[in-house]
């Protein structure tokens, strides 16, 4: 971390809440998405499988082609010639996959053909014009339809359904099994969710004949590793393939997975020597378009008789559908924050990916911690129970003390800042611990029934990518990184551009309070751009908009380069003024001498000198006033499964729900919610709070309403937003939010990771309450979501939700 | 929204809506708020050739209380009845004063349909037309009698509520037909309610039930009408409970006792947001509360 004092030359704006004037784009409705991009475009419409598990046994677009206004038909096997296999990150099994089915499908929705037409409606009349004849496969829905002996194999070349098997230990697990007094066990099944951005995937390809190069727009979240995949994809070289990103609406991850298609128009276009477009459709969005995995998990915690826990076991099994690229992922990230906030001194981690005939997974925000940090913070309750303590004295007696950091847990990760003990005192404080508590036998007594439950998280950010690669020798990438151009433009304004792209989190503002108080001038002055041209952007194999990384590379890069355009400045402005350069100080958009202020030069002037009047300039001296800078996080270790840091910055949180039963419907209403959050430094405290928020209620959705529900032939039940439920604002609590800040010594400004943090916490405070407030019927919550219909079960019958 | 192609047509008049009705026939659907209809488009499950909008037809929304007279040209009609036509709005029945002073289960029943934007573009006309077994408003037509007016090449004819609803998106109207005006009774002495179980408070009931109580004498029940949504293939009157209420004394008792009744002889219908027997469990446990509520 900067001393801050002597990185601002002004304390203005870092650290309040300034209002997003940089976003009224978005407000007013005058953002430019792909969408909205005016151009001559072909439109694009997939035929998808209706089949979860199928042979392809012929395929006939003879009709579809004739019909008029029709520009191409593709099948996946036209597409497979020309590209190259999808290349998996993670799974350990061979596997052969392209971007559109080939010989098989593997899920409902899986692209088989492309149609490109004059226009979407001409395209999608075609795609009822091809005839294909299926050989349906036995569907292999859940976890164990795909792990039974008799299973058929979903890729046959891997010779099994479980493409990822790792066992990781860390710690004398042994020995905390020795010397336990007691031991916990649970199993706990989450379900299939995602994140539905307002925007769904959207893509422009244009082949320039000419160069035999590509242009594409796409809402891409991750450019940087989108560029090296298309362009390998393709057999072309880097030179080939010009990506822009303009607006986006919404990422949350599921944006990663956008490359496939680019290949895809790619070739159309190239085929039809047209721009082609395709805008993803909700139904498609839903059927295809990514989701978490569901998951089975053990977890075991070996426990002193006063309650401190000694070792922690999970066996996790991830149901990551079809789609190879990511499969396996999520175990890998899981296992480096599974002791969560807590002092756990031993851990085992058995990680299975398994290939199913569901949809395909991807990243989605949190990715992973969500059920890790479940059914840690269930089982915390759950032995609290046991060793008969307070949940809330259950936690303090474990929690990695402040004191302690920077903790290494087992397995190396580096908790480097935090106080969870605070979160936690603040968050009781301020949900009314106490008091509710007899409330809620008050309340039991008139019939109703109510609970209060908590969750401690931890919330990491800034991935130290290559993590997945841990045991397939060196991976293609390493560490974390991002790439910033700062410029004083002629006018003396500032003018940022960035490596990365926006999803909607206001980086625009956030990054303009940090300029402008490292240039003392108004926010106003510094303009960014969040689109992103892969021709100008300064650009890494990093670059993209995932992890939590803003504030910590993506700031870094700007904080390094505004750091050398000042220097610069500083330069000129000495040379000019005939004054020491370590004399001179900024005043609102001046430099000055510091002992007679008069003597002064604004921006603007120096900006002259510097693209015009370049005779002026210092001996030497480059023209120009644009500086480039790459920052990477300081503190991300190589890739070894013994010591490793998967990611780089940890923030915490506590959540408190209060809930309300009713026994009768066994609806769930939100009474109250807290949420303590600790993100290190604040830039943008209402930003911050927008994210914690934001985040949680994606939780919530989780929890109470989002699912996706497959039936056994593997056909997805949920594909409009009639039947995959969203949270609304309605039947929402009022969040009440506060903060501790510990500021985070390996970022520059102190930041921590804000934006996944709710995603992640909100799952086990839910079923905390719940599981309180249904405790006279003795019901325990061990799967989610929490539908009314399981709550009635379990008070009835089951006693399990 | 990706539809197939279809010709489109903007009558103006009712008159004109009918003959192109006419011209047109099954291969023809009608558009009104499009509330239900658009999503259906969209997703290429209807695919109608022609698609008549009664948008413009503005004489068709309206609310009123028609004079003695006009209600004395219909025999069977009770004593006070409001007129509604077909094109109106949820948001204007909701606003509505005359319902509100007059008839309170319908604007009730209309505040809870959907969101804003659907309750200001769906139709009370549309909503019946369509008969999605889940709609709120079947439920409260049933419970309060309603007639219901089709109008055709041959002239109109009047429907009751009970006998409208014969499947899922399936009406007692003919394919030359068009819903124009619902006729519901003043509430006087009787007591109205309406409650729905949904996952979200703008989603289709799970479970609707719209009760329309008379209390006599020592509070005994004197007069009972029961509208069901969400359960079954189509809305329904719960006649089993209205027949075990009639005459008895609305104790706790009675009510459960009743309220077991109401899917006696329905095929109770399954969805991924409700099986059939929590589906069967929460119309008990909604018929109870709404009877409890309208006491």
């Amino acid at each position: 971390m900067l001393n801050l004092d002597e990185l601002f030359v002004t304390r203005k704006w870092v650290g309040k809440p300034v209002r997003r004037d940089q976003d009224i784009r978005f407000i007013r409705g005058e953002a430019t998405y792909v969408d909205d991009l005016e151009m001559e475009c072909g439109h694009v419409a997939f035929l998808r499988s209706i089949y979860a598990h199928a042979r392809i046994k012929r395929i006939d677009t003879s009709k579809a082609a004739a019909l008029s206004g029709v520009l191409a038909v593709v099948t996946g096997e036209d597409v497979a010639r020309e590209t190259r296999p999808i290349v998996p990150r993670a799974i350990t099994r061979p596997a052969t996959q392209y971007v559109m089915a080939v010989e098989k499908v593997r899920y409902v929705g899986e692209p088989l053909v492309a149609v490109v037409a004059e226009d979407r409606y001409l395209a999608e009349d075609a795609l009822e014009l091809i005839d294909v004849e299926y050989e349906p496969l036995r569907p292999l829905v859940e976890i164990e339809d795909a792990l039974r002996e008799d299973a058929p194999l979903i890729f046959e070349e891997a010779g099994s359904n479980e493409l990822l098997h790792e066992k990781l230990e860390h710690g004398n697990i042994e020995a905390a099994y020795r010397e336990a007094d007691l031991f916990v066990k649970e199993r706990f099944r989450l379900h299939r969710y995602s994140s539905t951005p307002l925007e769904n995937w959207a893509i422009i390809a244009k082949h320039e004949k000419g160069d035999d190069a590509f242009v594409v727009w796409a809402n891409d979240q991750q450019p940087g590793r989108s560029t090296t995949n298309v362009c390998n994809m393709l057999g072309i070289p880097n030179s080939g393939l010009r990506l822009i990103v303009p607006d986006s609406g919404g990422g949350f991850g599921i944006k990663l997975a956008i490359w496939p298609y680019i290949v895809i128009l790619c070739l159309l276009a190239r085929r039809t020597d047209r721009a082609v477009k395709w805008v993803q459709t909700r139904r498609e969005h839903l059927l295809a378009g990514t989701h978490a995995p569901d998951a089975r998990v053990e977890i075991e915690l070996a426990l002193r008789r006063d309650g401190r826990i000694l070792g922690l076991s999970i066996k996790d099994i991830q149901n990551d559908g079809s789609f190879i690229h990511t499969a396996g992922i999520y175990g890998l990230i899981k296992f480096a924050t599974m002791v969560g906030c807590y002092d756990i001194g031993a851990t085992r981690a058995e990680l299975v990916s398994v290939v199913t005939n569901k949809g395909p997974t991807v990243q989605n925000r949190g990715v992973g911690k969500p059920t890790m940090i479940f059914v840690l913070e269930r089982m915390v309750d759950i032995a609290a129970r046991r060793v008969g303590l307070d949940p809330a004295e259950m936690r303090f007696r474990n929690f990695v003390q402040p004191g302690q950091m920077p903790y290494s847990t087992p397995s190396g990760e580096i908790y480097e800042s935090g106080n969870y003990p605070e979160c936690l005192r603040k968050a009781l404080s301020l949900s009314g611990y106490e008091e509710f508590r007899k409330r809620k036998e008050e309340m039991r007594e008139q019939g109703r029934y109510l609970g209060i439950g908590m969750s401690a998280s931890i919330e990491p950010g800034t991935s130290n990518l290559g993590y997945y690669y841990t045991h397939r020798g060196l991976p293609e990438y390493m560490g974390n990184a991002e790439g910033a151009i700062v410029g004083v433009d002629y006018d003396g304004n500032v003018n940022v551009l960035l490596g990365s792209v926006d999803e909607g989190q206001g980086h625009a503002t956030t990054t303009a309070q940090v300029v402008a108080d490292m240039l003392g001038i108004d926010p106003g002055r510094v303009s960014m751009s969040t689109h992103l041209d892969s021709l100008i952007s300064p650009f890494l194999g990093h670059s993209g908009c995932y992890s939590n990384k803003f504030n910590d590379v993506d700031l870094g890069a700007v904080i390094m380069a505004t750091k050398k355009v000042r220097d610069k400045m500083l330069r000129i402005a000495s040379h000019a003024l005939g004054v020491e350069a370590g004399e001179l100080t900024f005043r609102n958009g001046e430099i000055c001498w510091a002992k007679d202020e008069r003597r002064s030069i604004a921006f603007k002037e120096i900006a002259t000198v510097a693209y015009k009047k370049i005779l002026l300039l210092p001996e030497g001296m480059e023209p120009g006033l644009k500086e480039i800078a790459y920052y990477k996080n300081p503190a991300a270790k190589p890739p070894s499964k013994a010591n490793f840091n998967v990611q780089l910055t940890h923030s915490n949180s506590v959540h408190m729900a209060t809930v309300e039963v009713d026994v009768d419907t066994g609806a769930v209403t939100i009474v109250k919610y807290v949420i303590v959050h600790d993100c290190g430094t604040q830039i943008n405290p209402g930003i911050v709070e927008g994210m914690a928020i934001g985040s949680t209620v994606h939780g919530i959705g989780a929890v109470l309403y989002e699912e996706f529900v497959y039936d056994e032939n593997g056909q997805l039940l949920s594909t409009s937003f009639m039947d995959y439920l969203k949270p609304l604002a309605v039947g929402l609590p009022r969040f009440e939010v506060a903060h501790v800040e510990s500021p985070c010594p390996t970022t520059l400004l102190g930041t921590k990771a804000v934006g996944e943090g709710g995603a992640i916490g909100s799952l086990a405070a839910l079923a905390n309450a719940v599981e309180d407030a249904l405790a006279p019927f003795g019901v325990k919550v061990t799967s989610l979501p929490i539908t009314p219909e399981k709550v009635v079960r379990a008070v009835r019958e089951t006693g399990e939700i | 929204m990706i539809p197939k192609r279809f010709e489109y047509f903007c009558p103006t008049s009712l008159q004109e809506a009918i003959s192109l009705l006419g011209t047109y026939g099954e291969e023809a659907k009608l558009l009104a708020g499009g509330q239900s209809l658009l999503s259906l488009l969209k997703l290429r499950v209807a695919d109608p050739k022609y698609l008549i909008d009664l948008g413009r037809i503005a004489e068709l929304a309206y609310i009123r209380e028609p004079g003695a007279c006009d209600a004395a040209a219909r025999t069977d009609g009770p004593e006070g009845e409001i007129a509604i036509g077909a094109l109106t709005t949820y948001a204007a029945i909701k606003g509505s004063r005359l319902l509100q002073g007059r008839c309170p289960l319908l604007p009730q029943t209309a505040a809870v349909v959907g969101d804003v934007q659907v309750r200001n573009r769906g139709t009370l006309g549309g909503s019946l037309a369509h008969a999605d077994p889940a709609g709120d408003m079947p439920a409260a037509v049933l419970a309060l009698r309603a007639e219901l007016k089709a109008v055709g090449p041959s002239g109109e004819r009047w429907i009751r509520a009970e006998e409208f609803f014969l499947g899922t998106f399936a009406t007692a109207l003919r394919p030359d037909e068009i819903l124009t005006e619902i006729r519901v009774p003043v509430l006087k002495a009787e007591k109205a309610v309406y409650l729905k179980a949904a996952r979200r408070p703008s989603d289709f009931a799970l479970v609707g039930v719209a009760v329309c109580l008379k209390l006599g004498r020592d509070q005994a029940c004197e007069e009972v009408a029961i509208g069901v949504t969400g359960v079954t293939e189509k809305p329904y009157r719960a006649t089993g409970v209205e027949g075990r209420l009639r005459g008895r004394r609305l104790e706790p008792k009675a009510i459960e006792d009743a309220a077991s009744a109401i899917t006696l002889g329905v095929e109770v219908s399954e969805s991924i947001h409700a099986s059939q027997g929590y589906r069967s469990h929460l119309a008990r446990v909604y018929a109870s509360r709404a009877l409890q509520a309208a006491r």
